[in-house]
């Protein structure tokens, strides 16, 4: 028998039995279903999380701290306390303190000269601002960033620093301002800060060189450009004791390479330093919505287990019932593979007809869902949908319904394909 | 074309042996009719099944046209049945809700037939056996005459060289009996395909050229009346 013949008379069988089809069917419906729905709600919070987090770009950029020594380091990658280590003294009367993350600007300038691929090395500024005010406007509480050459933030309107005393704001601070947020670029934001200890204030005037897209970081700090953030810095700090020593850095690679990339994260491991890329910090949130995403198709699997001894009961059963069939086939020349195949397919088209309908009821109740929710529970999460449909997962999905339905398939049709055409056609 | 030599069959059901055929010597030649009858009980049936290739003996040996079942694979074995054998049983086996058509042509599907060759074939099997008018009707729908004339078309459609007929009026009437025996007869006659029945109806047997009469896994005695004419014809 042909394939096409086979398919089309192992169809045919299936709605021989109507009632028991539909019921096995719906049986791997409902894992089907709550599978997508389960992986939907996976990559529903992973496009959210990129979308908050993928606010930054920089294939250039790599974000270094310097390491704890080996043993706290290990701790601090674990989710144990980091233990308190004393600080001890070396020969010539430098404090070794083991505790401490901080690393000096002449260690950081020292890194750059040894390296003729690396084109910056800036040091994260800190600043403190008090209040934010557009144009004389109201003012506002606000974080200040500080966005190092070659990180480039997503924007909702205008273009990244071209030039100091400039700042990007974030959407919220933007909108109270204006509604349309393109009508700020280039108007002016004062950014007040207190100075020294008698807490003197200071502010200066910076043009706005855009307003940021929607995310975890940029909803809540303005940003502003190197210069900026370091003369700040500079006027905050200058005459206290930690000036000049920072908790991380940027490094700006001459090009965007991930070998590059890759052996200078190894170079600065071997010099006591951790070199994260962007694409490192985003995959850790992935990884951990992937366990999620895990978690719950497991549920949907076990679903779908259950539903696979359906498939089994099914064919068991119809084998039984068709075992003359069975024997005539066998009789007048159909061979054992070609019967079993008959079966397989029976058992795949089963776990078809039941993805199928559980992919396109998931996708119905999803989309309507995620417009009820986003209109209603989930109406501050802006952007947000708790479902999201991919094709390739959906894809995915149907695969393997289909593969697990042949593999439940296997002891009925190997059944059927051993049956004695003689014994069959006396069977009653 | 059918040879047997010494042929035997034992069933094992509890440990104990049934010998249910004691070395059988056959040979059925192109073109006969012949009737096997017997008991129940005397190995009629799996004569016919070993003759069928749907069975293998105990020992001897069974040859198609030379070819020794025992040397033939599996997927051979499946091949020889469905080109060269055509089946007729006493129960029909016919798919009751596919129609007439889709019944008849289950062996050329199986053979892996295209679907542009399978009208004509089956039109004209149909029309051998009378019904080429119910080709669109659910098998279920038939009386039990047209079924078995329904089975013969679809004994007939693969052009088969030997057709194996297990009990095929056993379960019609005998006016019905009479028409599925000339029919399998007149087959016999024009196309040249060779019959092999398995009946205990006496006068289906007395219309076959040659009754092959079981007992107890024995060959009692051949009764060839149409030979034996021939010769004597021939004698004369």
């Amino acid at each position: 028998m042909k394939l096409w013949d086979l398919a089309r008379t192992a169809n045919r069988n299936l709605f021989r039995a109507k009632l028991r089809t539909f019921l096995t069917v719906m049986a791997i419906f409902v894992g089907a279903f709550t599978l997508v729905m389960t992986n939907g709600v996976g990559d529903g919070l992973r496009d959210y999380v990129e979308m908050q987090v993928k606010t930054f770009e920089g294939e250039r950029i790599l974000f270094v701290r310097k390491k704890l020594p080996a043993e706290l380091e290990e701790q601090a990658n674990s989710s144990g306390p980091v233990e308190y280590k004393e600080a001890t003294e070396d020969g010539e009367g430098n404090l070794i303190d083991p505790n401490s993350v901080v690393v000096s600007l002449e260690q950081i300038e020292g890194l750059k000269d040894k390296r003729p691929d690396v084109r910056s090395i800036t040091p994260a500024c800190r600043v403190n601002p008090e209040y934010i005010s557009v144009q004389g406007g109201k003012k506002y509480q606000v974080g200040i960033g500080m966005l190092s050459e070659g990180v480039e933030q997503k924007l909702e309107a205008g273009k990244m620093f071209d030039g100091s005393d400039q700042i990007i704001l974030p959407i919220h601070l933007a909108r109270a301002y204006d509604e349309n947020v393109g009508n700020l670029v280039g108007k002016t934001a004062t950014l007040a800060y207190r100075v020294g200890n008698d807490r003197e204030l200071r502010s200066r005037d910076l043009t706005i060189a855009g307003v940021a897209t929607r995310g975890m970081i940029s909803n809540l700090n303005a940003f502003v450009d190197t210069e900026t953030a370091k003369a700040i810095y500079t006027e905050q700090n200058g005459d206290t004791p930690n000036f000049n020593y920072f908790n991380n850095f940027t490094i700006q690679l001459e090009r965007a390479d991930s070998e590059l990339l890759e052996s200078t994260k190894e170079r600065l491991d071997k010099l006591g330093f951790v070199g994260l890329g962007i694409a490192d910090i985003e995959k850790r949130t992935y990884d951990a919505i992937g366990i999620l995403q895990v978690g719950l198709n497991v549920f949907a699997l076990v679903a779908l287990l259950a539903a696979s001894f359906g498939i089994i009961n099914t064919l068991v059963i119809a084998v039984m019932e068709r075992t003359k069939e069975i024997g005539l086939q066998k009789a007048l020349g159909m061979g054992r593979f070609k019967v079993f195949l008959l079966f397989s397919i029976e058992s795949v088209l089963i776990g078809f007809w039941g993805a199928m309908l559980g992919i396109v009821s998931a996708i119905g109740i999803g989309s309507a869902a995620n417009a009820f929710l986003s209109a209603t529970y989930l109406e501050s999460f802006e952007g947000f949908s708790l479902f999201a449909f991919r094709p390739l997962a959906l894809g995915a999905v149907l695969l393997l319904v289909c593969a697990i339905a042949f593999v439940a398939g296997v002891m009925p049709a190997i059944r059927a394909s051993r049956l004695d055409p003689i014994e069959a056609l006396r069977y009653e | 074309m059918l040879e047997t030599s010494e042929l035997r069959r034992t069933f094992t059901s509890d440990a104990v042996d049934y010998e249910v055929l004691k070395g059988i010597d056959l040979r059925i030649e192109r073109g006969e009719s012949v009737a096997i009858v017997g008991k129940s009980g005397s190995g009629k049936s799996t004569l016919m099944h070993l003759l069928a290739c749907l069975d293998r003996p105990t020992s001897g040996r069974i040859s198609f046209e030379g070819r020794d079942y025992l040397s033939l694979s599996e997927k051979e074995r499946d091949r020889l049945r469905n080109e060269k054998f055509g089946f007729v049983f006493q129960q029909f086996f016919l798919n009751g809700r596919d129609t007439v058509y889709e019944n008849v042509v289950l062996p050329m599907r199986i053979r892996g037939a295209a679907d542009k060759d399978l009208r004509p074939k089956a039109m004209s099997a149909l029309e051998s056996v009378g019904l080429g008018d119910k080709h669109a009707k659910r098998a279920k729908d038939l009386s039990g005459g047209e079924k078995q004339r329904v089975c013969i078309a679809r004994a007939l459609v693969g052009g088969p060289d030997v057709i194996f007929a297990d009990e095929p009026t056993g379960n019609l009437d005998s006016k019905t009996s009479r028409t599925i025996e000339d029919l399998m007869l007149t087959l016999n006659r024009d196309k040249g395909i060779t019959v092999v029945i398995v009946t205990h109806d006496e006068d289906l047997a007395a219309k076959c050229g040659r009754t092959i009469n079981l007992k107890d896994g024995m060959v009692v005695d051949e009764l060839g009346e149409d030979d034996e004419a021939g010769e004597a014809g021939e004698q004369i």
